[in-house]
Order: C-alpha cells, then structure tokens, then sequence
C-alpha cells in the first residue's frame, strides 16, 4: 500500500525544514512545535489556519513566529 | 472554526476574545480596535498632522495602512540606524509600503546625525537596546516639535505595553508607571505620544499585516539578541495560554486602578526636566544623553 505524502514544515525565523510523515490538524502541528494558538501564523497556500483547521497528506506549510526581536 | 461575525470559514483564532473570523471581518475587528483606542484616550483628530514612526516591521506598517484608510492627516517617519546588516533592507521596505500606499514618508539618517548606532554601540557600556530607544524617541520627538505635528504614534502593541508594564512593575519603577499608557499629553518639549494598536495582541498584527498583504521587514535586529524585552513577552505569552485575555485585563485594571497614583506620586517627588544645555530638548541633566553620546563620537 502506498505511503501518504509526508507534510513540509518551514520554520521561517529559524530557517528550518521538517518533514513529518502525517500530521491531522494545525493544533497538533502548533503541539509538536511546543507554539500557543496565538504564538505564530500557520499559513497554507495564503491563507492563515485556525488550530481546528485539517492538514492533509503533501501540504506545505509555513510557521511565522509573530514575537518581534526589534 | 466559522467565522463569529459572518459564519465564513475562519482564519484566525482570537481565544482572548472567545471569537473566530474570516479575513474581512478580522479587518473590520482590527480597524474597530484602533478606531476605539483612539477615541477612548482621545488621542487625535482626523485632521491634525499625526507622525507615525515606521520600522519596517509588521506593527508600525500595519498602524500607518490603518490610519491612512480611516482618513487621518498622517505622515511616516523611518529612522535609518545605519546597521549595515539590517537598516539597508528596513529603509527599502518602508520606502516601497509608503510609496504604494501613497503615504507621506520622511527618513532620517543617524549617520548624517553623528550617531550610526553601530558606533554607539562601540562606544557605550549600557545595553544598546535601551541606547538604541532613547536616540530614536529623542529624534522622533525632534522631528515632530520642528515640523509642528500634534503627536507622534508608534506601533507599540498590547504585548509590547504588557511586557513593559510587567518590567516597570518588577521594579516598582514609580517614574515609568506614572506615564505608561496608550497616551501621553505633550508638554514643554515633549510633542503628544500615542499607541493606537495598545489593544492589539502581536499575533494580531502579525495576521493583519499577513492578510493586507503587507510585505514587512522580518530579519531581527542583529543586535537585539538575549533581549529581556523578548524573554518577557515569552512569560506573558504563557500566561495568556492559560488564561485568554489576561494581557489586556493586567493592562487596561493598571490604566484604570493603579496609574493614577503612580501619577500623584510621581508629581509630589519627580526628576525635575530642564532644556538640555546644547540642543534645548528637555532632560534630567545639563546636557542630554543624545547630545553627549553626539560629542563622544566626535
């Protein structure tokens, strides 16, 4: 049986990919990164992602950190 | 999640407000926000000439775009600090915001002033951040005294106010607590100061600059590194986790209860402020901190 699509994370401040093999929603997304629901922006294909919202199999996803540093 | 004003899918989340919304109505939230924040603390009319001080970042951008659509008579300022790492890229983003904008935009250039802050930063002994602060408020009150503006605005947010008042509070800091707050009147010197974004979180900003399409200037100060201010924000931010809405409840009972006494007292027992000896700017010393910094660097 072929695998799902792995999901594409990219940490935008730090710079950084991952890859997970499956993920279900951006609240789990926010859980593994150790982010509150209002700590960063989940975008996905130009829209922002509630923490309720689904993640599928494939997408490509961007974290922006919303805490300014200055 | 539906959207609380419109039923549309949300896509942003706002626990602190028990709400969810869809893009435009987040827009109408935000400019709600801003519009009540300004007349609540009766911070400017529509038409006196209002400066807004603009970094490049998400919040000072996203407070210039906002004024601009509800008809006020703004202008941005941009203070280029002359860091060859950072100042070159801010700089050409607010030049790019203002320009499509049709926004006014002037800059100032602290290396034709005499302080490039990288220079500064070699010759002080205290955290650049807080030097940083006290020449760009110096400038920023300056420009706005000699070009007769009615107040400065600067795109302070909740998180940014939180933080500090949690600061000032660890210290008790009794002259810092009698003037925080989302406005301050001018006087002698000293030109009107005002936050209009104070009842915004940094994520809200963040998700409007995002939904308006603003392209701002995200690389960080390369010398805001270790910060406090950053690490304050973190510990609020836990907080709020826990318990929504506890950032804007600490804020708004401290403006409420506890800053009038902070006032009263500052007013029996304050640093008395006399014009700085070189540039006439008022200041607890003979000279000024700029003006001594200016002379240092010869």
């Amino acid at each position: 049986m072929p695998q799902p699509s792995p999901v594409t994370v990219v940490l935008e401040r730090e710079g950084r990919t991952l890859v997970y093999p499956r993920l279900t929603t951006a609240h789990q997304l926010l859980n593994r990164l150790e982010l509150g629901v209002n700590d960063c922006l989940v975008i996905r294909d130009g829209e922002l992602l509630t923490p309720d919202r689904k993640i599928r199999p494939g997408d490509a996803i961007t974290v922006r950190t919303v805490v300014s540093r200055g | 999640m539906k959207c609380s004003r419109c039923g549309a899918v949300a896509q942003v989340a706002l626990p602190s407000h028990h709400s969810g919304f869809c893009p435009d109505c987040f827009r109408v939230f935000f400019s709600r926000q801003v519009e009540r924040a300004i007349h609540q603390h009766r911070m400017f009319s529509q038409q006196e000439p209002v400066l807004v001080a603009l970094s490049g970042g998400k919040d000072s951008l996203s407070l210039l775009r906002e004024l601009v659509l509800q008809g006020y008579n703004v202008t941005g300022l941009h203070i280029d600090l002359g860091i060859p790492e950072s100042s070159p890229a801010a700089r050409a983003k607010v030049e790019a915001f203002c320009a499509a904008l049709g926004a006014r935009l002037a800059v100032l250039d602290m290396a034709s002033e005499g302080v490039p802050i990288p220079a500064v930063k070699a010759c002080v002994t205290r955290p650049i951040c807080s030097v940083c602060g006290k020449i760009k408020r110096y400038y920023f009150n300056k420009f706005a005294m000699d070009n007769g503006f009615a107040a400065i605005c600067t795109g302070h947010n909740l998180d940014d106010e939180v933080g500090r008042l949690f600061a000032n509070t660890l210290r008790w800091d009794v002259g810092y607590l009698s003037d925080q707050g989302p406005s301050l009147p001018g006087r002698d010197g000293f030109v009107a100061k005002c936050r209009p974004l104070y009842r915004l979180s940094e994520y809200e900003t963040a998700a409007y600059a995002f939904l308006s399409g603003i392209d701002i200037h995200v690389a960080p100060c390369p010398y805001s590194k270790g910060a406090s201010f950053t690490r304050r924000k973190e510990l609020m931010n836990r907080l709020e986790g826990e318990s929504p809405g506890a950032k804007l409840q600490f804020y708004e009972s401290f403006l409420k209860n506890a800053r009038p006494h902070f006032e009263a007292a500052e007013d029996r027992g304050g640093v008395a402020l006399a014009p700085c000896e070189r540039c006439g700017y008022p200041t607890s010393a003979v000279v000024c901190n700029v003006c001594r910094i200016r002379e240092k660097l010869g």
